[in-house]
């Protein structure tokens, strides 16, 4: 499975958003998808997925502002 | 000096800023001039002695340059404990130092009273340092150069009462240069800042202060209730006046320091009012101390249930943040008293969820957000010390 199909899987599961993979544009915070609280679940459940490690501030909410942009995140750790 | 409180102040302001509007200054010399008149002005901002106890004066300004001389310290050595992979105490450790200068200013005098040390700004300026601690635990500095930590650390325009940038958002500013145009666009928003900043702090503050908060002397109900009104609305333009200021300055020297209020009172829940109001504050504990903390917590399986850790992540950032404005019950009040806020609309939220009782159409919205402004007025007036 690809690194972007397992990050939406994971994304859409933990905002209870189905449809969230076709909708790579979401501004998830502005919405209030995620909150500060769906982020650490989301940073935990990424390093426990892919092995790695996601420090606090190494989170940033502009740069983790969209499904695509965390997808692209992700992809420049582990590859695609 | 004061900053920004004086049209004195704004005289001497001239002569740092002007410099920046001849183009070629502005892209070859600007890192340079940023150096020298946050020199220039941090000794008209810091000349005026303080008595650290009576008979004895001090320059702030010595202060400052110790302080700078003490975190700079701090960050290297921890920067080359960090690259031998020491972990965790140096870390503490770290954090503990970092915060030193600002809790002998601030509990000092409790102890010792009569005497005092410290300079404006210590608090915002920890803040700062603070940041580039967290950034070398996480391994996201390497190198430190000392002109620009230094240039983070006491940029001019915001040292006295932030707005508290970051250190990684203040480097890319730092190090990029600014076409002509670029700049041109940075004055333009500079102008747009520094009136309202007049508007707010110099017309709306005065009048609100002259006219309304200073004649409320009685203690009845209806003059305190009249008094949380009247002092909102001052902490609101007074503060967000002196923002205003620091952000449109900053932007003369192309460095983009963020905003530090959104419109506040037209925030329909407690969680959106922090993002609107103070927010380089409440970004900063968020990032630094609630998220990290309810991390942690996650990572180690401290509590079974997940809500634990964020109600604790609360408590932790409101009560650090009241501590923070001082040793006084009433700011600790006011922490406490907005944790139970943020605690409680997270429960309200979740139960809501299910039951559905709160809804979304113009009333409830309307409620919503005069409930909100009221619950945020009371909190202003436990923050002023006039109950007790």
């Amino acid at each position: 499975m690809s690194t972007q199909h397992e990050v939406l899987g994971l994304l859409a599961q933990l905002t209870e958003v189905p449809d969230l993979p076709q909708r790579l544009d979401l501004p998830l915070y502005e919405t209030q998808v995620l909150d500060s609280l769906k982020t650490v679940e989301l940073i935990v459940s990424l390093e426990e997925k892919f092995g790695i490690e996601i420090s606090p501030a190494e989170f940033d909410r502009e740069a983790w502002a969209t499904p695509r942009l965390i997808v692209a995140n992700m992809e420049s750790r582990v590859g695609r | 000096m004061t900053p920004y409180a004086t049209f004195g102040y704004f005289g001497v302001l001239l002569y740092a800023v002007v410099p920046l509007l001849v183009p070629r200054v502005n892209t070859r010399w600007s890192r340079l001039w940023l150096l020298g008149a946050t020199g220039l002005m941090l000794l008209v901002q810091y000349w005026n002695p303080i008595e650290l106890r009576p008979g004895v004066a001090v320059q702030p300004l010595w202060l400052v340059i110790v302080y700078g001389a003490f975190q700079w310290a701090i960050a290297q050595g921890f920067l080359i404990l960090r690259r031998r992979q020491i972990t965790r105490w140096p870390f503490y450790g770290a954090v503990g130092l970092s915060l030193l200068p600002l809790a002998v200013a601030k509990y000092l005098p409790l102890l010792a009273p009569e005497s005092a040390i410290g300079f404006l700004g210590i608090s915002y300026v920890t803040f700062r340092s603070l940041d580039v601690i967290f950034l070398i635990q996480d391994r996201l500095i390497q190198t430190l150069p000392t002109a620009q930590f230094l240039a983070y650390l006491f940029f001019f325009p915001t040292v006295s009462s932030g707005p508290i940038d970051r250190y990684r958002r203040f480097e890319q500013d730092w190090q990029r240069e600014r076409t002509g145009a670029e700049v041109w666009a940075d004055v333009d928003r500079a102008i747009h800042h520094i009136f309202t900043g007049f508007l707010y702090k110099f017309i709306l503050a005065y009048l609100v202060q002259r006219y309304w908060l200073a004649p409320l002397t009685g203690r009845g109900l209806l003059d305190t209730v009249t008094y949380m009104y009247a002092y909102s609305a001052y902490l609101f333009f007074d503060f967000a006046g002196y923002s205003a200021f620091a952000v449109g300055v900053s932007l003369l020297f192309g460095v983009h320091t963020p905003d530090n209020f959104n419109r506040p009172f037209l925030a329909r829940d407690i969680r959106e009012f922090w993002n609107r109001w103070h927010i380089s504050l409440s970004t900063w504990f968020r990032d630094h101390v609630y998220l990290r903390f309810v991390l942690t917590a996650t990572r180690r399986r401290w509590f079974k249930d997940r809500y634990t850790a964020s109600t604790l992540g609360f408590l932790l950032l409101f009560g650090l943040m009241g501590l923070w404005h001082g040793p006084h019950l009433n700011y600790l009040l006011y922490g406490l008293y907005h944790a139970g806020l943020m605690i409680g609309y997270d429960r309200f939220t979740r139960w809501n969820k299910e039951h559905g009782v709160w809804g979304t159409s113009w009333p409830w919205q309307g409620a919503a957000l005069l409930l909100t402004f009221h619950a945020v007025c009371f909190g202003f007036l436990l923050f002023s010390g006039r109950l007790f």
